[in-house]
């Protein structure tokens, strides 16, 4: 657009023309005052010094015609678009991203002069959103943000390095992360401190859904296991639900079978809000899944926040350990010292110190012998110990035979188990065929007449998977590839679907051909077990190898043994974790971080199987060559249902890590689902901004327009000197009338 | 330890010995009648001949040998036959496997430490250790090891002999920073397996018994009674020593302590264990003094 006007001379700064004009004014207004007391000539006097004062202001000013091209140039108005999964909630008649896209299209056609940036906020940085998304598939692209961090978003606008925005408009249901509901006023205003322009909002509805829910779940401390959790469930009623009392109850979820109830109570909703403390305890350490669930009264229209799923990181305050020898040897006495070394492990050990064809020569009164108590110990103690060590153990004359069912649902329930060889273990303790056998890692000849041990001597060998398992490690540090002879070993068969041999025999096979294997570990369900089938691991502290290691063998071992039975994450072949959490019905990803492969390893296979903990699917069958180098993987997982699910994890056939995870349908964004305008009311009031519902967000204002000039052309309409000319002549004719009436 | 006393009080009392595992049943068998004898000898062949073969070798490196140890000139211990009866009446008297040939090492020996006991006795005083012994012993000590130090010449009025005076001296060279104690009847090495009043040997010597004590493990025991003197027995079946001044009840007396010092050995202090403490006090009070 090309336009023209009349403007001072161009090498004029603006307060030099606005000085001038001000001297000029000032000078005529001395004239006027002057001439009130004249009575006659004033007029002439008057007029002559007008046009002197003019001339002279034009001889300073110069006026020039200028000729300019403009431009209108609309300010920059960034939209922030709440894309978190409450705007997948439905409001009265549509979705709540049905509305906000339909705000934001209102606000694009009433500000055509200005330049309309929409941005998605939810996690992070805000991302472009496009516009004009008005089908299904819009609702699955902009409302699955598992949080709606407006901070965040407006801090990386603050940030960014393009230019500032004119103008900030957010489109949301308000219920936002950050800022939180009970933010003050000083905290809004801290928003708009960061991009220093007010910030405009835009509620979506005003109506909340008729919905119970499970709000908030908050434990006060760490989960430990065996210790009492307190945990404080907040639930609500919305919608005008009538709901006056709500049943609140917390389950374990399990592998081993149905979830178990940890607690439960009744909350008594008072203004459609109360709190519920309980107390639950965990028994099994490690990552558990507590589901908190209420029971809806009639008419909850949103099913997915009645229950929340709640994982537990549970630490353990010292490991229980529960350490039964069938007859005293130098191999207990140095698992027992081992033990009794560790302050963090807790023993509670039974010896079999005397059988009953053992003649004692001595009254009862006489012996410090007391019963072994199986029937207490495999019943109601069971699950307060982590780990179980059989060592030498046989397990008829004692009673234990009725309670290995108890044995095998504690370890896959989560318990760990290690049996250690002797004359009396394994197939020589009675226990091939028993449920306690289907929970070792290695299969048990049964059968009438089967060997039960070889008693040879030998020097275990390093299987492939040994050499590289964690657990081994500590061990190898101290030994290296050494290993003592042992007078011996159990017979066992091959290692069970899910087990790995670390040690083979040297010359044994297998009924399939393969190395007999002497030490195995396995995973069983919930739990994990350990077969070592030689009563030679005293060896290591007392041997010439011993004797060079100082010792230490014996402990490494057992450091490794017992730290991998109880998850320890030194022993670990690799870290697992979902980042981002999973959102039922949405694809999510896990990331794995693993130890370095062994230089000249072979190229390896990562294995990745993902069940569900409380139902037995077939599991999600993952496999990925690992990248050369690579210290960490990223497998995608498929969308899951809701519910908790465990990941095993398996690289290049050794032992399994394992990651339990929970899918919840609603999360956090749908565990309140009541919309907040009020919050977004406040976050204007507190920026400068204006607040609207969404049905009117055409009259937001928005910030004008700037012009901008190109190719100005500035021309002089008369020359310097005619200016200087006209001013003297007119001064004169002003002098010459002064000198009449009588002034100087 | 809590969690054993959480496991006592939250549990109650054990059953009634009456009612426990057969730990305390040695009942004799009376076959009724010669074909119920013959039946059940044919139904014990054929479980044998079923039954999963027991490994009667595996398991025995990891049995107690009460290995004798050997220093100077000495060609093997104060009583010759005493560490194979001390075996003998630990796998009579116990569930714990012994060797029935013990061994010698000498203390110069790398084999001193294959294994986590020693016993050394002797009569006369034995030569200063030489370099090598005493680094051998140390080397056995570092690794946790226990040696019974027994004074064979010690008299019958308790005086000891010049081989508990030089054994003693040459402890203190192989481990300079310690100093013997005595071990009361509250030492668990006093209720291991029998329940205890004092030390025994084939001569009445001091009630308790003096150890050097090493990270809470007692890790050289030193009896002035003449334990093995109470043990040895002859090939003829009759024990070799006189046992004064109690005679049958005072050696019986000593073979229990030296069970109970074979039990120290395979498991350390396991009967100081929370969970037995009630029991053992019960038992001591009810105890005929």
């Amino acid at each position: 657009m090309l336009s023209t006007h009349l403007g001072p001379s161009g090498d004029l700064q603006p307060w030099a023309v606005w000085l001038a004009v001000a001297l000029a004014m000032a000078s005529f207004g001395m004239l006027l005052v002057e001439m009130r007391r004249r009575e006659r000539g004033g007029m002439a006097i008057a007029a002559s010094g007008l046009l002197a004062v003019v001339a002279l202001l034009a001889a300073v000013l110069r006026p020039a015609r200028v000729s300019a091209r403009e431009s209108v140039v609309g300010a920059r108005v960034v939209v922030l678009a709440d894309t978190s999964r409450s705007m997948a909630l439905m409001q009265p008649g549509e979705a709540r991203w049905a509305t906000r896209d339909r705000a934001v299209e209102a606000l694009a056609k009433a500000g055509v002069n200005t330049r309309l940036v929409v941005l998605g906020f939810g996690e992070g940085p805000p991302a472009s959103l496009p516009l004009s998304l008005s089908d299904r598939a819009s609702s699955e692209l902009t409302a699955r943000a598992p949080h709606s961090d407006l901070g965040a978003a407006v801090r990386a606008l603050a940030a960014s390095p393009e230019e500032r925005p004119a103008a900030v408009v957010v489109v949301s249901d308000g219920r936002l992360d950050d800022p939180p509901e009970d933010a003050s006023e000083a905290g809004l205003q801290a928003l708009r401190d960061e991009l220093r322009v007010p910030i405009d909002t835009v509620a979506t509805t005003r109506d909340a859904p008729a919905d119970a829910s499970v709000r908030h779940v908050s434990a006060a401390g760490a989960a430990v296991a065996h210790v009492p959790l307190p945990l404080r469930v907040e639930v609500g009623c919305a919608g005008g639900l009538a709901c006056d009392e709500l049943t609140v109850t917390a389950r374990e979820l399990r592998d081993d079978g149905p979830p178990s109830v940890l607690a439960s109570g009744i909350a008594h909703v008072k203004e459609g809000k109360a709190a519920l403390d309980l107390t639950i305890t965990l028994e099994r350490a490690g990552a558990r899944i507590v589901e908190i669930a209420v029971a809806p009264p009639p008419g909850d229209t949103i099913a997915e926040n009645d229950r929340r799923l709640v994982t537990f990181d549970v630490a353990r305050e010292r490991v229980r350990v529960l350490h039964v020898a069938g007859r005293p040897t130098n191999d207990v006495r140095a698992l027992r010292q081992w033990l009794k070394s560790d302050a963090s492990v807790d023993v509670v050990a039974f010896f079999i110190l005397r059988t009953p064809t053992d003649d004692v020569h001595a009254s009862q009164n006489e012996l410090a012998l007391i019963p072994f108590p199986v029937d207490e110990l495999f019943t109601e103690h069971l699950p307060s110990f982590d780990a179980i060590v059989l060592q030498d153990f046989d397990a008829q004359p004692y009673g234990l035979e009725k309670y290995l069912p108890n044995v095998q649902r504690y370890v896959r329930g989560g318990g760990g188990l290690v049996m250690v060889g002797g004359q009396n273990s394994f197939v020589a303790g009675g226990y091939a065929g028993t449920p306690l056998a289907e929970v070792l890692p290695v299969e048990l000849d049964g059968t009438p007449g089967a060997t039960s041990a070889d008693t040879s001597s030998f020097v275990p060998e390093w299987t492939a998977e040994g050499r590289a398992a964690p657990l081994l490690e500590p061990l190898r540090d101290v030994v290296g590839d050494e290993l003592p002879q042992m007078a011996g070993a159990n017979v066992v068969g091959d290692v069970r679907p899910g087990g790995v041999a670390l040690w083979s025999h040297p010359t044994r096979t297998t009924k399939s051909g393969a190395r007999m294997p002497v030490l195995a570990v396995g995973e069983e369900g919930d739990g994990r077990t350990i077969a070592l089938a030689v009563d030679g691991a005293w060896e290591f502290e007392f041997s010439p190898l011993g004797a060079s290691s100082a010792g230490r063998g014996h402990g490494a071992l057992w450091d490794g043994l017992l730290g991998w039975l109880m998850r320890d994450p030194r022993f670990e072949p690799a870290q697992m974790e979902v980042p981002g959490g999973c959102t039922a019905g949405l694809p999510s990803k896990l990331h794995a971080r693993m130890l370095p492969a062994r230089e000249g390893s072979k190229p390896q296979t990562v294995v990745l199987d993902v069940t569900r903990i409380d139902r037995h699917d077939a599991p999600i069958h993952i496999e990925r060559a690992r990248p050369p180098d690579a210290s960490s993987i990223d497998l995608a997982l498929p969308p899951l249902e809701a519910g908790g699910y465990t990941a095993r994890l398996r690289i290049a056939g050794g032992a399994t890590t394992r990651h339990d995870f929970a899918c919840e349908a609603g999360g956090d964004e749908w565990a309140d689902s009541r919309p907040d305008p009020r919050r977004l009311e406040a976050l204007a009031s507190a920026t400068g901004g204006s607040f609207v519902f969404a049905a009117d967000a055409a009259t937001l204002p928005l910030p004008k327009p700037t012009v901008v000039s190109a190719e100005r052309h500035v021309t002089p309409i008369a020359p310097p000197w005619a200016w200087t000319l006209a001013a003297a002549a007119l001064l004169g004719v002003h002098w010459v009338a002064r000198r009449r009436s009588g002034l100087s | 330890m809590s969690a054993s006393r959480a496991l006592v009080t939250q549990a109650g009392p054990f059953p009634p010995f009456a009612r426990a595992p057969p730990l305390g049943y040695n009942g004799p068998v009376r076959p009724r009648s010669l074909a119920l004898a013959t039946l059940a000898l044919a139904l014990a062949t054929a479980l044998v001949l079923l039954a999963p073969r027991p490994a009667r070798a595996f398991g025995d490196v990891g049995a107690f040998d009460p290995r004798v140890l050997l220093t100077g000139n000495q060609t093997g211990p104060a009583r010759g036959s005493a560490p194979a009866r001390w075996s003998w009446e630990l796998i009579q008297r116990t569930s714990a496997p012994a060797r029935l040939r013990p061994s010698l090492v000498r203390a110069d020996d790398p084999a001193i430490v294959d294994g986590p006991f020693l016993y050394w006795s002797g009569d006369s005083e034995v030569a200063p250790l030489t370099g090598a012994e005493v680094a051998g012993l140390r080397r056995f000590f570092s690794l946790g090891g226990v040696v019974l130090v027994d004074d064979a010449g010690a008299t019958e009025k308790g005086a000891v002999s010049a081989f508990g005076r030089s054994a003693r001296r040459e402890i203190a060279r192989v481990l300079p920073d310690t100093t013997p104690i005595g071990l009361g009847t509250d030492h668990v090495l006093f209720r291991t397996f029998y329940l205890l009043r004092r030390a025994e040997g084939r001569v009445e010597g001091p009630p308790s018994l003096d150890a050097v004590v090493r990270g809470g493990q007692a890790q050289v025991i030193f009896s002035e009674h003449d334990l093995g003197g109470a043990l040895a027995r002859g090939s003829s079946g009759m024990w070799e020593q006189p046992v004064v001044p109690g005679g049958d009840v005072q050696r019986e007396l000593a073979i229990r302590l030296a069970v109970n010092i074979a039990m120290y050995v395979l498991c350390s202090n396991y009967k100081d264990d929370q969970v037995h403490a009630p029991f053992l006090m019960r038992r001591r009070a009810l105890a005929t003094p």
